[in-house]
């Protein structure tokens, strides 16, 4: 009964974290239809500068709270300084599929060779906020502290405001409709560059977030070379494209999904499948619906 | 159409032919001066291919530089039979594909004279088919790894391990818990690859009954949620005793989710993964490590009432930048010193088949910081066959059990586990070679 | 000139040439530059195996590690257990790697851009890690692929690389021959009438889902060989050898080469086995720590590549092609 409720409550925690990378890669995805590979990278930077701001602030939350504004800031920087003149010169022909995958891979690589240049060797720790230790029920220690409670918060609370926005804001409209069609939302005197890089910053803000309640979620240590960051963005990626990369809501059921099949397939048939139970989940998932859970019908669009 | 066709073929021809011209106007390396390679009248040059980035470097990248301080200090005063020692170090990332180019390299770009301990079971056999050096008869010293085949001299002539063989530390492990625990639950973390198939193999050799197996995929423990299922999948079948079988990142994972889902049996640690600084490096408070037992062959790390680690601790101060004294440093500074003592017994007129020929005739009997024999001979490629237990200290250092080393030892196949009687020779003057 | 310069004859006569140049190549070099050769041309057909897939068939693949290594796998049982020479075991693993590709690649049909780069990217994390589960596969210190010592009727100083580098390039360039050819034929066509326009192309009676089925099995056929090449070159196969950056490598080369034409595809393998040794080069002569000499190589190769993307998106031969029309019709004008 208790491994069964923990079972659960394991899913639930590392979905919520699955879910936290799926949103940014979603936004990124919805606002200017590109697989944001750099985000792996934008995390750890923005996580780095989130330690030296707790160094200096003596707060987690004060941290978090800034770190984001700098996940923002890299976003919108990476986007009007680089990807805009990507678009421009990559947009059409076969290159516009791959250029933008490649040009986030390339970054990823970029920033995880200077963070190794400047901190390289010197691992750094960061301390949980509110206590990781599970909490207890009856005698028995769930697989749930105060600390997940918090994530799965800050995931639930994201998609709400997220989703809210895109769906009820005029900010939210000029943001689908620049990524659904460029020229007639330019038309409509969107300024589409514009809209483009705010769904960037938003995603480099989720994603700052992300990085930074993982880490003393997990070990507590960030390294350049961090295999977590690394898993953390191929199963979020995972996640979004299960749930389907056109909806917040769809990142966070893929989230959901994929952590609650790793920790039952975990737990009662064998440890040793995590990998391949991911990729058959995702196949499984894409052969019945090619455009994810939540995704829309004809949603070859871009 | 054509027209393009043709410019396509010119382009290609003329980029080919800058290929081409870019790899035949490449010279040859000029040929060293001394008779065999890589050793001239004032140095030796050694090759080293281990991982320095990537997920598997953590701990291992520290290897390197310890060799090179080691040899720097024997430099300093003199180096081996007047010639100095130079390492070349290169990173495989734990790729094979990249260790197999790597030594390449080493071996016909900077022709080092040995290759030094290299790390990675699938990378070491990569490397001994394709590169061959026991063709070219290049030595290929102290292998870091455990598995029991690269000692077959037969298949890997120029091979000499180091490291204990994971079954012999399971078979020890085994006896010890039997006779540590009689009549207890057991469980076991192992890693579901050849690591973990060579321990279970051991376990079972030893006669171990294990309650709860929990296997995970090498590298999942990075993955978010992962840890948590071993440990609630251990505590539901409640075993009294819980053998942690992997590397570091995998123990510090599941010593981690245990401190936090308050779940404490009897640890022991497989030496493996049981580096105290690494796993406090990976996030894990000293508080958890405390009380659990662990397995080494060379002395604690913190005993610097050994002549080694004392020598070991003062060079690493003046030598590594006084880097963080864990185990790694020591097994790089031991391996090091045991390559010293190699070359300094292969004579003056130094060559890779004297340099073989001098481990297999004294090898048993060199100087070495380590507490279980070494059992080179003509016959034999085996480095150390045993381990002693301790129990991790409140600040999470392994402190041998009562104080004492207390070294049981076995070989790889069905041999008893008897303890062993090994009497470590002396450290030779300041830990320097004795110059013939 | 021209017209045979385009024929098939014309084609078939350049790669028999060049190959020759290659074979007298190869007799001046010392060791280690053939054994590069035989890297570069096995990232030669592994690029132009991706290339023949984004670039013509306009879909995208971000596991073609894993595909590799069905081919490296193939190739090592086909020799273990059977005892095929070495010939054999490249054609099983071709044709291996093709039926799984078929497989893959109808489900890959009915997936747009980001759905396929995930399903891709999570069979490269999942796939190796399949060689754990079936004692067969030889876990994690992998199989050997021995494809042996030369013949002796080459004499006694031919080396095992100049043998290893004589069987790569010729495997590359039937390869990279067969290719120009499929490429000129019906299929071809289908292929660029579906990338340019799906829509257009269907109501010109080509049958999408088939047609880019097809651009799949073959690319993953020519992936195999490229497995089979790698397993060769390193003579073993295990789940470490086809990592996810192996993927990311060939991406990377094919972008490097230039994703819409095979003419540039020695571009990118000769930088892909070329980048650490410049590396090497630049960090030994500023003598720097050992963070800089670890970092480097990844340096770098992000750094060519995002400027790659941004300044000649489309490859350095298209490139070329494109100034030297604008030349011509400023020319013309």
């Amino acid at each position: 009964m208790y491994q069964l409720i923990n079972t659960v409550l394991i899913g639930i925690t590392s979905g919520a974290i699955y879910s936290l990378m799926a949103i940014a890669l979603v936004l990124v995805w919805r606002s200017a239809r590109v697989v944001n590979f750099a985000q792996a990278g934008q995390a750890l930077l923005s996580t780095y500068i989130g330690y030296e701001f707790i160094q200096k602030f003596h707060s987690f939350w004060v941290a978090l709270f800034l770190s984001m504004l700098v996940g923002a800031a890299v976003g919108a920087i990476i986007d009007s300084s680089f990807m805009r003149i990507l678009f421009r010169r990559a947009g059409h022909g076969p290159i516009a599929n791959v250029a933008p995958i490649i040009a986030t891979l390339g970054l990823l690589g970029l920033i995880r060779a200077l963070l190794g240049l400047v901190v390289g060797g010197k691992d750094v720790r960061i301390n949980p906020p509110v206590s990781n230790v599970g909490y207890t029920v009856a005698g028995h220690t769930m697989a749930f502290s105060p600390l997940q409670l918090v994530i799965v918060i800050s995931v639930l609370l994201l998609m709400l405001v997220l989703s809210l926005i895109f769906q009820r804001t005029n900010v939210g409209l000029a943001l689908r409709a620049s990524a659904y069609s460029p020229e007639i939302a330019r038309l409509a005197g969107v300024r589409v560059d514009g809209m483009r890089t705010l769904g960037w910053a938003l995603a480099g803000a989720a994603g700052a977030a992300a990085g930074l309640l993982q880490t003393p979620n997990g070990t507590g240590v960030l390294s350049p070379d961090s295999l977590e960051f690394s898993l953390l963005l191929v199963f979020g990626f995972i996640a979004a494209v299960i749930g389907g990369l056109e909806s917040l809501v769809g990142a966070v059921v893929g989230g959901m999904v994929l952590g609650l099949v790793l920790a039952f397939v975990l737990t009662y048939v064998s440890g040793s499948v995590v990998f391949i139970t991911a990729f058959g989940l995702l196949i499984a998932v894409l052969l019945v619906k090619p455009t994810g859970l939540v995704g829309k019908r004809g949603g070859r669009r871009a | 159409m054509i027209g393009i066709n043709r410019r396509r073929l010119l382009v290609a021809s003329a980029v080919l032919a800058t290929g081409g011209l870019v790899v035949s106007t490449v010279p040859a390396q000029a040929f060293s001066p001394h008779s065999e390679v890589g050793v001239t009248n004032s140095a030796i040059k050694l090759g080293v291919t281990i991982p320095l980035t990537g997920a598997a470097s953590p701990g291992y990248n520290k290897v390197p530089s310890a060799m090179k301080a080691y040899f720097d200090y024997v430099n300093a005063n003199g180096g081996v039979n007047g010639r100095k020692i130079t390492l070349v170090v290169k990173d495989d990332q734990y790729v094979p594909t990249l260790a197999v180019t790597q030594t390449n390299d080493l071996i016909l770009k900077d022709k080092v004279f040995a290759l030094l301990a290299p790390l990675g079971t699938a990378n070491v056999k990569a490397v001994a088919t394709r590169v061959n050096p026991g063709r070219r008869g290049v030595p290929v010293l102290f292998v870091n790894t455990g598995y029991s085949g690269f000692a077959v001299k037969k298949t890997y002539p120029t091979t000499f391990t180091m490291l204990p063989s994971y079954i012999v530390e399971a078979k020890i492990m085994a006896q010890y818990i039997t006779e540590t625990y009689p009549g207890k639950k057991i469980g076991l973390l192992y890693q579901d690859d050849d690591f973990g198939q060579d321990a279970l193999a051991g376990f079972k050799q030893a006669g171990l009954s294990l309650a709860v197996k929990v296997p995970y995929a090498s590298g999942s423990q990075g993955v978010a949620g992962v840890p948590a299922t071993w440990i609630q999948k251990l505590s539901a079948a409640s075993p009294d005793v819980v053998i942690l079988f992997g590397v570091s990142s995998a123990t510090a994972a599941a010593l981690g989710t245990a401190a936090v889902m308050k779940y404490a049996p009897k640890w022991i640690l497989g030496s493996v993964g049981g580096d105290a600084t690494t796993i406090k490096a990976s996030g894990v408070p000293a508080g958890v490590l405390y009380g659990a037992t662990g397995a080494s062959f060379l002395p604690a790390t913190t005993d610097t009432t050994d002549e080694y680690i004392k020598l070991f601790q003062s060079i690493n101060a003046k030598y590594n930048n006084n880097a963080v004294f864990d185990n790694n440093v020591l097994v790089g500074m031991n391996t090091a010193f045991v390559t010293v003592q190699a070359i300094a017994a292969a004579g003056q007129n130094l060559t890779r088949k004297g340099l073989i020929a001098a481990i297999e005739k004294n090898g048993a009997k060199f100087a070495s910081a380590g507490l279980a024999p070494l059992n080179y001979s003509t016959t034999s490629h085996v480095g150390y066959n045993g381990y002693w237990f301790g129990t991790y200290s409140p600040t999470g250092d392994l402190k041998p059990n009562g104080g004492v080393y207390t070294v049981y030892t076995t070989d790889s196949g069905s041999g008893a586990i008897v303890k062993s009687t090994y009497k470590r020779p002396a450290m030779p003057a300041d830990g320097l070679p004795t110059q013939p | 000139m021209r017209k045979f310069a385009g024929s098939y004859f014309g084609r078939l006569t350049f790669f028999i040439l060049f190959g020759f140049v290659l074979f007298l190549a190869s007799n001046r070099v010392d060791e280690l530059r053939v054994y590069q050769g035989a890297s570069v041309a096995m990232y030669v057909v592994a690029i132009a195996s991706l290339i023949l897939l984004t670039g013509y068939s306009g879909q995208v693949s971000l596991g073609h590690g894993a595909l590799m290594a069905i081919g490296g796998y193939a190739a090592a049982l086909s020799r273990n257990h059977w005892g095929a020479p070495f010939w054999l075991c490249f054609v099983v693993a071709i044709v291996a790697t093709a039926l799984a590709g078929s497989v893959l690649g109808t489900a890959a049909a009915r997936l747009s851009g980001p759905y396929l780069a995930g399903s891709t990217l999570a069979l490269a994390v999942g796939l190796p890690s399949i060689a754990n589960q079936f004692h067969i596969l030889g876990g994690e210190q992998g199989l050997l692929f021995d494809i042996g010592a030369p013949p002796a009727a080459l004499g006694a100083d031919f080396t095992e690389y100049k043998w290893l580098f004589w069987i790569s390039a010729v495997a590359a360039l039937i390869a990279m021959w067969w290719l120009q050819n499929i490429l000129r034929s019906r299929f071809g066509r289908t292929w660029r009438a579906v990338r340019s326009n799906e829509v257009a192309a269907q109501l010109a009676g080509i049958h999408v889902g088939k047609s880019k089925t097809l651009a799949f099995t073959v690319s993953s056929g020519l992936a195999g060989l490229a497995g089979a090449m790698l397993a060769m070159t390193i003579s073993t196969v295990s789940p470490s050898a086809f990592p996810l950056t192996l993927s990311f490598a060939v991406l990377t080369g094919a972008v490097l080469s230039g994703v819409t034409t095979l003419s540039g595809v020695m571009i990118g393998a000769l930088i892909l086995v070329a980048t650490p040794d410049i590396a090497d080069a630049i960090s030994s002569r500023f003598a720097s720590s050992e963070n800089v000499t670890t970092n480097l190589p990844g340096l770098l190769v992000s750094a060519l590549l995002i400027l790659v993307v941004m300044l000649v998106p489309n490859g350095p031969v298209e490139q070329m092609r494109t100034l030297r029309n604008r030349k011509r019709a400023k020319a013309l004008r």
